[in-house]
């Protein structure tokens, strides 16, 4: 109750309460003091002494109070005030510190925390501010740089929303009237293909999947080439991702490509058949001619014809080469296919064996999906089942049902009509002839027939081939900064590092011990390099003695076929080419590869920085400045398998060197030659170490 | 002259010079020769005459080549008759396709004059 009540009002019923306790105590021992003399004439006198003592209680209890009051009470009320003005409002107004005398330390206490606090929110919003003005200026810089790409680039929502688009995307899918943000992709691109891409990528629930697909503007029929990857940031784990499109125009290609193709077609259809004719006809007369103009004359036709022949058939292997296709797994082939099929109303059993196609999946979909369709109508849909299987050398849809065959002139006009395929103009018959094959009736088991369809590329899905690494690397930073200014004079955050670690086979590099494993990593403007990582096993030309396998774990099994030091050191010389080389104990490490120089071809004349220097400059000599006590007391945890391997050490050095480098600068060394100066009077540790 | 002799063959070719050269071959191993130079025609010949042997071209107008292999097949009255398919274009899925429909062979053109005797012959052989 009494904690809604002000300070001051608390004090103040704090010396009432004393005052009245001590009238009480006043009025009570005179009392019992006159009774205890039992005469009645000493009554005034008695009255006369607690008034006169009354009034001196009530007198003092006031004055203390009114000290207090002023003093104590509202110095508090006021030093608290200011504070909380400076905390929540982020008031300029300072603690007066002559109010706040009788208050001791507080009142100077409270103005250094605030001088603290203030410090830190100017610190923090400079930094804000210079953070907010370098992301602004990378983004006008990311934006001019995906302005000038070749290809359209759309990044799109989960919901299909355009979110971002460069200006060859416009030109590319709103000829005429510019894309707009917020907008559905679908209203300038057929839905279809991106929307069974997007399906079949998060079914593949591959980081690194991208699909090809082809699809058209809804209008003016543009054909474009387009790559789909899915967008995963980090902050949107869980939710589904959005992709990225890059998108380039192929309308021309693929009229130049189908008009060559119909001449070409046109040429073998015209060309073939005589001249196997002429051939069969020479043939059939070859042998009662007998004359050697006869021979010459079947011989030629013969040549002619062959040639031909061979022309035609390196015609038809080739015919679907051109068009663009993507590496599709057979079991996202056949969701897609099931999905279709459920939304067309067709029941089918639909399976797949685990293989890759080279196919066009949109368009085979809507092909298969059609036959499934006309198939039911047909009657023959009972007991329908969709395979996808190995038919080498690449894969066959096959189709079945409970029934008689199809007749193959009913497929030959379904594959005539137009199909939902995202492009103008496509039938079953367009989507065969761009993957270069056909579709028959198959005999089936017992009571049953079929159809197949085979697909002239697949492979077995289990061996994936590797996705190159594809994330962009850059630090726009570098370009502004002043790249002739002396390393001396560079500040410590400007400058390129390469910190290193290697792993060898003893401690005595002259007497033959030699390096078996080297890692390093690159940080540039204060940030690790991500993707910027050099690992290498070194064969040391020697046997690699137990004790130092025990160590770092590297056998001589592991480094049989590894390069040489020569070869190992020239890689990782042009790795930390323009750096500053950074390593714990770096004379150690650098001793083994500058025994080398002769052979590598360069030399190590890097500047060179110690963590083991930069340890003892920020802790003071007295301290242990091994590599784990020094991440011991920086909080940087070495799992226990990384220790003593080249990159563990490397990643638990650098890790160590970014929370040294503010550390040196809040002691006021911010340059490379400042920090040299003052590593120099700490050079005598190295000797101690390792 | 050997015992296929009194065999007979159907031609089905649209095309009259190779018609008449595999007339010829034909006849000149003895053979009885009927030809039809239509898709349409090949059907009701092929169930009137029942040859021994029909010599299919793939490509022919109205009537493809698959559609009569797949009709001769399907009829089990044809089942004795053996169909040898010939194309210009006779690419592997093509053969395949052919094989599917129920093609006792299949020859890409141009042949080997020794070769199609041959496989003539086999299928024959396989028929009596």
């Amino acid at each position: 109750m009494f904690r809604r009540l002000s300070l001051r009002l608390r004090v103040f019923l704090f010396f009432a309460l004393v005052a009245l306790g001590g009238e009480a105590a006043i009025g009570l021992g005179l009392y019992l003091g006159y009774r205890r003399l039992g005469d009645p004439e000493a009554l005034s006198a008695f009255v006369f002494a607690g008034a006169v003592a009354g009034f001196a209680v009530l007198g003092l209890a006031a004055w203390v109070w009114l000290l207090f009051d002023e003093n104590v009470a509202k110095a508090i009320e006021a030093l608290s005030a200011r504070l909380r003005a400076r905390a929540h409002a982020d008031a300029e107004t300072k603690v007066d510190e002559a109010r706040a005398k009788y208050l001791g330390d507080l009142a100077p206490a409270a103005a250094a925390v605030t001088e603290s606090l203030s410090e830190t929110r100017s610190a923090l919003a400079e930094a804000v501010g210079r953070e907010t003005k370098r992301l602004a200026t990378e983004k006008a810089r990311l934006a001019a740089l995906l302005a000038d790409v070749p290809e359209g680039v759309l990044l799109c929502s989960p919901e299909h929303q355009i979110v971002f688009y460069n200006g060859h995307a416009a030109e590319l899918i709103g000829p005429g009237h510019a894309p707009g943000l917020d907008r559905k992709v679908f209203d300038y691109l057929r839905a279809g293909p991106i929307a069974h891409a997007y399906e079949r990528l998060l079914a593949a629930d591959a980081a690194d999947a991208a699909s090809d697909l082809l699809c058209a503007t809804a209008e003016g029929g543009r054909v474009l080439s387009a790559r789909m990857r899915l967008l995963r940031l980090p902050e949107e784990e869980g939710g589904y991702p959005g992709y990225v499109l890059t998108l380039r125009d192929v309308t021309a290609d693929l009229a130049v490509h189908a008009g060559r193709e119909r001449l070409l077609e046109e040429i073998f259809d015209r060309v073939r058949r005589p001249a196997a004719n002429l051939q069969t006809v020479v043939g059939v007369l070859g042998p009662e001619g007998g004359g050697a103009l006869d021979a010459a004359l079947a011989g030629e036709v013969k040549a002619l014809a062959g040639a031909i022949t061979e022309l035609g058939r390196r015609y038809d292997e080739s015919r679907a080469s051109w068009w663009p296709m993507s590496e599709t797994r057979a079991r996202d082939l056949a969701d897609g296919l099931s999905a279709r099929l459920a939304a067309l109303g067709v029941a089918a059993e639909v399976g797949a064996e685990r293989l890759m196609l080279r196919c066009g999946a949109f368009e085979l979909v809507a092909l298969v999906s059609m036959l499934a369709l006309r198939l039911r109508e047909e009657g023959r849909g009972e007991g329908l089942r969709i395979a996808i299987r190995a038919d080498p050398p690449g894969a066959a849809i096959e189709l079945t049902w409970a029934g008689e065959a199809l007749p193959v002139a009913l497929l030959d006009r379904w594959l005539e009509a137009p199909l939902e395929a995202g492009l103008a103009d496509v039938t079953g018959r367009t989507v065969l002839h761009m993957h270069g094959t056909e579709c028959w009736p198959e005999p089936a088991a017992e009571g049953r027939a079929g159809l197949l369809l085979p697909i002239r590329s697949a492979r077995p899905s289990a061996t994936p081939p590797h996705p190159a690494p594809r994330s962009a690397v850059y630090d726009f930073d570098l370009l502004s900064r002043a790249r002739t200014e002396a390393v001396a004079e560079r500040r410590l955050l400007d400058l390129t590092y390469v910190i290193f670690d290697t792993e060898t086979t003893g401690l005595l590099p002259g007497q033959g011990d030699e390096i078996v494993q080297i890692a390093a990593l690159r940080c540039v403007n204060g940030k690790l390099v991500e993707g910027e990582a050099f690992e290498t096993l070194v064969d040391p030309g020697r046997r690699i003695p137990a004790a130092a396998t025990a160590v770092h774990g590297v056998t001589e099994a592991m480094v049989a076929g590894a390069p040489t030091i020569d070869v190992a050191g020239l890689r990782f010389h042009k790795f930390a080419a323009g750096a500053v080389l950074v390593a714990h104990n770096a004379p150690f490490d650098l001793e083994f590869l500058r025994r080398h120089e002769a052979g590598i071809g360069r030399r190590f004349d890097h500047p060179v920085l110690d963590t083991v220097l930069l340890s003892a400059a920020v802790f003071g000599s007295h301290e242990t400045h091994t590599l784990d006590a020094l991440c011991e007391r920086l909080g940087i945890a070495i799992p226990e398998a990384a220790r003593h391997t080249a990159m563990g050490d490397t990643v638990a050095t650098a890790e160590a060197f970014l929370k040294l480098l503010p550390m040196l600068a809040a002691r006021g060394i911010e340059t490379f030659g400042a920090l040299v100066a003052e590593l120099k009077k700490h050079s005598r540790l190295l000797k101690d170490l390792n | 002259m050997h015992d296929d002799a009194a065999r007979s063959v159907l031609i089905v070719e649209d095309e009259d010079n190779i018609a008449l050269a595999l007339e010829h071959l034909m006849r000149r191993e003895g053979y009885r020769l009927a030809r039809v130079a239509s898709g349409a025609d090949a059907l009701p010949a092929i169930r009137r005459d029942r040859p021994d042997l029909v010599l299919l071209d793939v490509m022919l107008p109205e009537v493809s080549g698959y559609e009569i292999c797949q009709a001769v097949r399907l009829d089990p009255e044809l089942k004795a008759v053996k169909v040898l398919m010939m194309t210009a274009r006779g690419n592997q899925m093509e053969r395949r396709k052919g094989l599917a429909l129920g093609a006792d062979g299949f020859i890409s053109k141009p042949f080997d004059v020794a070769d199609l005797k041959s496989e003539v012959r086999r299928l024959l052989a396989d028929s009596s």
